[in-house]
């Protein structure tokens, strides 16, 4: 069966040509270090790992600019396309390849391609590999074949602070392009909330509504360090945009951009962003399987799924606003992950 | 005679009727933090069996408080009332009561010894099942066919109680698969490992690893795969559909059940 590598129709451009701007300065230096080790004859092969629109391409970009006279980057539909297997002999020392997460298929002889992979890299012992990873597919992996002992040395991208967000966001803009308005009175927001939830007497066949009390701790933390009066709206609504993002840079651009009315952007469009999320076990599984790929077709799904009623779960998915679907291609929305993963964690259908 | 007109002089109907109202309020009260329980329980899946086990602490507490509210301050017994109902009570376990005390001393135990906890799978005796319900007397379990079993407590003092997974969401599930002894065990083995670590009810990690083990018969070869379901509440989900996937691909790839033999002349 061929199998389809997607490009991402989200092409943030969180960086801004610098590691710093990202808050990955750290990670880049890492990864420096590592060539320098390489070239002084230590080799470790490199994992990047992250959450979907983390970041994972800037941070190569960034790493392949720096060293552009030593690296080759090689496509990973190259690598699938060949079963696994690399022609490295015309290749520069170090050898750097994004979604490798596209490697691997979760179905019964899935694994063939990266077995190979895995085996070429193993077998390389003077090429150092940098491969890039979505996190909850490596935690599968590592989990499931043990793919850690064939990549030892492992970079996870950490969370961005608000500051680091709001940076991100800005450096599109010139300074005062875009105006901040403060149009919720953020006094009245209820660290409390009164939810009614319908319990059923089996004995009597009769439902009421019973009362429960919510609790907000996001609000409450936020009002035990500073209160909100104190904040310039500005840095309000990048705290609300980074706790919506839960720190991811590509979901926070993707919050912003759908609640910007150029040049303006107001604080009460961050108010309670949050999905329903109604799903069966089978529907999870499906929304765990793109999560961990990003992107994938309907058909790779129908394969790993093992389910004829593919079609009816993609349409729950898409209706509730989870995942995108364009050409008989699934991605997942990225303002929709952090409540999906939250639920997928409950479920254990991600680790 | 004495006893008699001691214990109708403290018993009257408005002790008869505070008792009971005692009783109905603490029943009501435990059905109420029950079902808020249970419903909580479901909403954070990762700790449903620990929330779950808050429930028979809850009945043994609220009934423990109950009756002491009566014996304390309702009937206000004085030292000779206590002995006479204390050995009313005795005779009362000998003639008929007794299975129903050892329930709740078995009761008691469970919740001090834990043999096994509310939404454990467990075994006592021949009944297998999920455990919907530790109560004062008996627990009761829901067995693979949705029956509900009621197994009086007192049975961990004298039956073997095995607890499939020890308070614990994930639990172990063991597949055994049969196939020709000309086949291609290799094969087979990995078929089996990968329809175990691509299903849809897998929970791996490093300290629950899959295993795939062979063995040989003298006609057949046993395919046995070892591994952890994410919540015991698929058991069954899991084994069919690890089953049902590597048959399929045995047949795509010759890999045969084994052939009825007939020994002799």
């Amino acid at each position: 069966m061929k199998r389809n590598v997607l490009n991402s129709p989200y092409q943030f451009t969180i960086m801004n040509q610098s590691a710093k701007i990202l808050g990955f300065d750290e990670q880049v230096q890492n990864v420096q270090k590592a060539i320098a080790d390489f070239e002084s004859g230590k080799k470790q092969n490199i994992a990047i790992i992250a959450e979907p629109f983390a970041g994972k391409t800037s941070i190569l970009d960034i790493i392949e600019k720096e060293n552009s006279h030593l690296i080759s980057r090689v496509p990973v539909s190259s690598i699938i396309n060949n079963k696994g297997k690399l022609t490295i002999a015309s290749l520069n020392k170090i050898v750097m390849i994004d979604n490798c997460h596209f490697l691997y298929l979760r179905k019964i002889g899935g694994f063939g391609v990266l077995e190979a992979f895995l085996n070429t890299i193993s077998a390389s012992y003077d090429h150092l590999f940098i491969t890039a990873w979505n996190l909850f597919s490596w935690n599968y992996l590592e989990s499931a074949v043990n793919i850690g002992k064939y990549i030892p040395s492992r970079i996870n991208l950490p969370k961005l602070n608000d500051n680091e967000i709001k940076e991100c966001i800005l450096s599109a803009y010139e300074p005062g392009e875009i105006t901040f308005v403060n149009d919720a009175d953020v006094n009245k927001e209820k660290i409390i909330h009164v939810v009614r939830h319908p319990v059923v007497i089996k004995p009597l066949h009769k439902t009421f509504n019973m009362v429960f009390i919510r609790i907000d701790f996001a609000i409450l933390k936020t009002k035990f360090h500073k209160t909100e009066d104190e904040i310039a709206t500005e840095d309000l609504i990048f705290k609300k945009i980074n706790r919506i993002s839960n720190g991811n840079p590509g979901i926070a651009k993707a919050i912003w951009e759908k609640n910007l009315a150029y040049p303006t952007v107001k604080l009460s469009q961050f108010e309670h962003f949050s999905y329903t999320i109604d799903l069966d076990y089978h529907e999870s599984f499906i929304m765990s399987i793109i999560l961990a790929m990003r992107m994938v077709t309907k058909e790779s799904l129908s394969n790993m799924g093992d389910d004829s009623h593919i079609d009816v779960i993609l349409f729950r998915l898409f209706e509730q606003g989870l995942i995108g679907i364009d050409n008989g291609t699934c991605s997942i929305k990225p303002e929709a992950m952090r409540n999906s993963v939250e639920l997928l964690h409950k479920l254990r259908l991600v680790w | 005679m004495a006893a008699n007109s001691v214990m109708t002089s403290f018993i009257g109907i408005d002790i008869i009727f505070s008792a009971i109202i005692i009783l109905i309020v603490a029943y009501i009260l435990i059905r109420i933090l029950t079902l808020l329980l249970q419903r909580f329980s479901e909403r954070v899946l990762q700790y449903r069996i620990h929330v779950k086990m808050l429930i028979p602490l809850l009945k043994f507490s609220i009934y423990g408080i109950s009756f002491y509210i009566i014996f304390a301050s309702v009937l206000r017994l004085s030292s000779e009332q206590l002995i006479i109902f204390g050995g009313l009570f005795g005779a009362a376990i000998g003639f008929g009561i007794k299975d129903l005390f050892a329930g709740v001393i078995g009761g008691i135990v469970i919740m001090l010894v834990k043999p096994y906890q509310m939404g454990d799978k467990i075994r006592v005796g021949e009944q297998y099942g999920e455990v919907s319900d530790i109560g004062l007397i008996s627990t009761k379990i829901v067995t693979p066919d949705d029956n509900l079993v009621s197994i009086p407590n007192y049975l961990v003092f004298t039956q073997t109680v095995a607890s499939a997974n020890a308070g614990h969401r994930e639990m172990m599930v063991v597949i055994d698969l049969f196939v020709d002894n000309g086949s291609d065990m290799v094969l087979a083995s990995r078929i089996l490992k990968e329809a175990v670590i691509t299903s849809k009810y897998v929970f791996i990690s490093d300290k629950l690893p899959v295993s795939v083990l062979v063995k040989e018969y003298p006609y057949y070869l046993r395919i046995r795969a070892k591994a952890y379901v994410n919540d015991l509440r698929y058991e069954f989900e899991f084994e069919s559909d690890v089953t049902r996937r590597t048959l399929a691909e045995f047949a795509k790839n010759g890999i045969t059940a084994p052939e009825m033999k007939i020994i002799g002349n």
